[in-house]
């Protein structure tokens, strides 16, 4: 696992609990969360068509799309209700200094 | 025990409903009869992106075949056209009879007609189904000035879609606003402003008094004495449940089938889901029939449990959206019941939501903005709705302030 893939996305206090934020990097959009348990992200677009999770509602482990309101799991990606069938990619999350990474591949 | 489960109609309540009763009941046989030759499939996109290309026939599909067989539910292409309620029976119309002990029926909603001339039944074209669908796509290929009429949600979403297609679109409407009058005037207003704005011809309080058909095209006179003329013509002036085949048996009807909170009809073994059935929803204490995306699924499976034998009332609150251009238009609850308005937003851009509340708790919202603008707010407000939560007022009308703080932990 190499140091560079790591991509540093905020300080912990920037989202609040179960709260998210959109983080674009490149020409990519992702969502970091915060959790209960912790920090999680994933694609920041949602996977039936192509709206920003950022605008949607977070519900305990879940991320609802604000359009269709499709469901999906944060921490495994899963589509849990249609008219999401398509999972969403999901990408590890570390903490350090109160500050947040992503590790996109 | 097994038992032979028929579910009568193969659409979205059908599916739910027969995948919901195979997860409480690994034995009885499950056989769904549809008269489309197609597995049960989603509509919303027949008036948007299967009309755009964007979402092919393959896509549409709840299902595949693989999930039935591994769950071991048989689909039947089918048409039935007579049941026997006393003998628990039905006919199809080749001759073929299925026997059940318990039914289902999820035969879903029809669209209205024009009435017209013979000579012009078949040039009038409406969007319910599949086949449908492809015959306007394949058609409005070579055309140019395409006439929409009804300025209900589906006439305007096809409305939208043919514009991005670059067709010159006119819409006629009889009332006088879009949607009808459960959507606020504003709101409607905002829809018929982004329209125009796309080169969308609105007109509103009209009525069609005759069409012509003119050297291949038509004439559409209206009751103002103006003239329209137009290449091909769409209709999409409302729908009624699919009821026609019990209308003579003992099945008690009334704007669907009527239900009670357990989807069970006046018939002992018999149930209705979906669009067709004019259910009791105990929240609102009182019957309603819905035609959405969320609540055909969400009966489907609540019709499944109690088929089952899970005893399991039905108290979804309402939703459903509409997408026209780069907006996204919802509705939650009902909107027709209220003792007071509250309005949050006025630029579509951040989106604009109108409250309805009475005694300080919501029944319904509507709202509608730009993609992802409203979608949050409406969901916490099905929230708030369902817990019967006395509402903020002020947290309600102001924009700056997150709604989730009126949810009660
Ligand atoms: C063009 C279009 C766009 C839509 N867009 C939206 C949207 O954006 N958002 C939203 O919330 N909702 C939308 N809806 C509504 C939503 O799709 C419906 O509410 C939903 O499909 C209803 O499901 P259902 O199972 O009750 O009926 P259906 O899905 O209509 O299924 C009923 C099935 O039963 C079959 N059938 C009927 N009679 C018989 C018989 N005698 N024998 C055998 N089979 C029979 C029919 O052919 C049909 O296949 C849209 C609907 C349409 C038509
Ligand atoms: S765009 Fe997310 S559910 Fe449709």
């Amino acid at each position: 696992m190499s140091e560079e893939n790591w991509i540093e996305v905020g300080s912990t206090d920037s989202i609040e609990e179960e709260d998210l934020i959109r983080f674009d990097h490149q020409d990519k959009t992702f969502c970091v969360y915060r959790l209960t348990d912790g920090f999680y992200a994933t694609d920041g677009i949602c996977t039936h068509e192509s709206v920003h999770l950022e605008d949607g509602l977070v519900m305990d482990d879940e991320i609802e799309c604000p359009m269709h309101q499709g469901i999906f799991n944060i921490k495994s990606g899963e589509a849990l209700s249609p008219p999401a069938c398509e999972d969403l990619k999901t990408y590890p999350v570390k903490v350090d200094n109160d500050k947040i990474f992503i590790k996109i591949d | 025990m097994k038992n032979n489960i028929i579910i009568l109609g193969g659409g979205q309540a059908g599916i739910y409903a027969a995948r919901e009763i195979r997860q409480n009941d690994s034995k009885s046989n499950i056989k769904i009869l549809g008269e489309e030759n197609l597995l049960p499939y989603e509509r919303p996109p027949l008036s948007k992106d299967f009309l755009l290309d964007k979402k092919k026939e393959e896509d549409l599909c709840f299902h595949s075949s693989d999930v039935l067989n591994n769950e071991n539910i048989e689909f039947e292409n089918i048409s039935i056209n007579k049941v026997d309620f006393e003998n628990k029976k039905l006919f199809a119309k080749n001759g073929d009879v299925y026997s059940y002990d318990s039914l289902l029926i999820s035969t879903g909603s029809e669209n209205k007609k024009l009435s017209l001339d013979n000579n012009l039944k078949n040039d009038v074209y409406y969007l319910r189904n599949l086949e449908e669908a492809k015959k306007i796509k394949e058609i409005v290929s070579n055309k140019n000035k395409i006439t929409i009429i009804g300025g209900g949600f589906i006439g305007l979403e096809i409305a939208s879609s043919l514009s991005q297609l670059q067709k010159k679109v006119i819409v006629i409407e009889i009332g006088n606003q879009l949607m009808g009058r459960t959507i606020p005037k504003k709101i409607a207003d905002l829809v018929q402003n982004t329209h125009i704005e796309h080169g969308n011809e609105i007109i509103l309080n009209k009525q069609i008094e005759k069409i012509t058909k003119k050297n291949g095209n038509y004439e559409i006179l209206l009751n103002d004495n103006s003239i329209i003329e137009t290449d091909f013509i769409i209709a999409g002036i409302g729908s009624t449940p699919t009821v026609k085949l019990f209308e003579n048996t003992n099945l008690k009807l009334d704007n669907g089938i009527v239900t009670n909170q357990f989807c069970e009809t006046s018939i002992k073994d018999v149930y209705a889901a979906g669009d067709v059935s004019n259910f009791y929803h105990p929240f609102y204490e009182r019957n309603m029939r819905l035609e959405s995306y969320q609540h055909a699924q969400n009966h489907g499976i609540c019709a499944g449990k109690n088929i089952a034998g899970v005893k399991t009332e039905y108290t979804s609150i309402p939703w459903m959206w509409s997408d026209q251009f780069n907006l996204n238009l919802q509705l939650t609850g009902i909107c027709d019941e209220y003792d007071e308005i509250i309005e949050r937003g006025d630029d579509i851009n951040n989106g604009v939501i109108y409250f309805f509340l009475k005694n300080n708790k919501i029944r319904g919202a509507c709202g509608v903005g730009t993609i992802g603008k409203v979608g949050r707010d409406i969901r916490i407000t099905s929230k708030l709705t369902e817990k019967d939560t006395i509402v903020d007022k002020q947290i309600l009308s102001d924009q700056n302030q997150k709604l989730n703080k009126l949810i009660q932990k």
